[in-house]
């Protein structure tokens, strides 16, 4: 029942879930950083440091957003095979160093580029393995 | 940072880990429904229903918000694109906890992909 043809309706679905995703944890870091004056050394320092961050409203923006990646993923799971979708969707490995290079400001080596790169390749050869065991069972 | 680097990479582990249990006992929780691909609203709600209820769905939820928290911690200590990179580590306990509980069987194209994954973070790790 699944179909393997991405239409330009899904790819769009994609590319937003994509951003979506890497908004998501732009949002968390931002609510982060607005309590980077809190000293993180202990349990209880933590919980402190926590109830501040929950209070922020960077952080229910990135909840919001997760329900809405949510929502748009099972409307692409329901229409495209988990394998064909997830590698598209990882592009948010590469959207979010970049939105951390340009936003946030933070420093990403070639070194590392390198590594994330390899973690990419991964997660795609992971995903279409999952197809590989779909044709097994039928 | 050196030090403290073995520390957010436990503290990331540790989200992983608790992602992967979420995943588990979700996925435990759908499979004991035994439920049918449908586009018929009334089965999908009746399938959200009688998921909404299920122990073993909320005991997987707050495993995700000990993970939201642990992940919340990582990221006042680390850089956002270090701490997204490494938290792909979660690919890798799920492929274990596949293999070993759900006795999912691994092709070699998923060993490769979970060897590059573990390459990707001890390089990503390193710089």
């Amino acid at each position: 029942m699944f179909k393997k043809k991405v239409t330009l309706r899904i790819l769009l679905l994609l590319i937003a879930s994509d951003m979506l995703e890497t908004t998501v944890h732009f949002f968390f870091k931002k609510s982060v950083l607005a309590n980077a004056k809190f000293n993180v050394v202990d349990l209880a320092s933590a919980a402190v440091f926590l109830k501040a961050v929950f209070s922020s409203p960077f952080l229910w923006l990135g909840l919001a957003t997760v329900v809405m990646v949510f929502i748009i993923w099972s409307t692409i799971l329901s229409k495209i095979d988990l394998s064909v979708a997830v590698p598209v969707a990882s592009f948010s490995y590469i959207l979010v160093p970049l939105v951390s290079i340009i936003f946030l400001g933070e420093k990403v080596s070639i070194l590392r580029w390198a590594g994330i790169l390899l973690v990419l390749a991964g997660v795609i050869l992971v995903s279409l393995s999952s197809k590989e065991r779909m044709a097994q069972i039928r | 940072m050196r030090e403290g680097l073995l520390v957010i990479l436990f503290l990331i582990a540790l989200t992983s880990l608790c992602d992967t249990i979420n995943q588990l006992f979700l996925k435990s929780a759908i499979d004991s429904l035994n439920f049918k691909p449908t586009f018929n609203i009334i089965k999908i709600l009746r399938f959200i229903f009688s998921l909404l209820i299920k122990p073993r769905l909320w005991l997987g939820f707050i495993f995700s918000v000990i993970s939201l928290c642990i992940w919340l911690l990582v990221l006042s200590k680390a850089d956002l694109n270090f701490a997204f990179s490494a938290d792909s580590m979660h690919y890798i306990f799920i492929a274990f906890a596949s293999w070993l509980i759900l006795k999912e069987k691994f092709t070699p194209l998923r060993w490769l992909g979970t060897g590059l994954i573990v390459t990707g973070i001890v390089l990503v790790s390193l710089s």
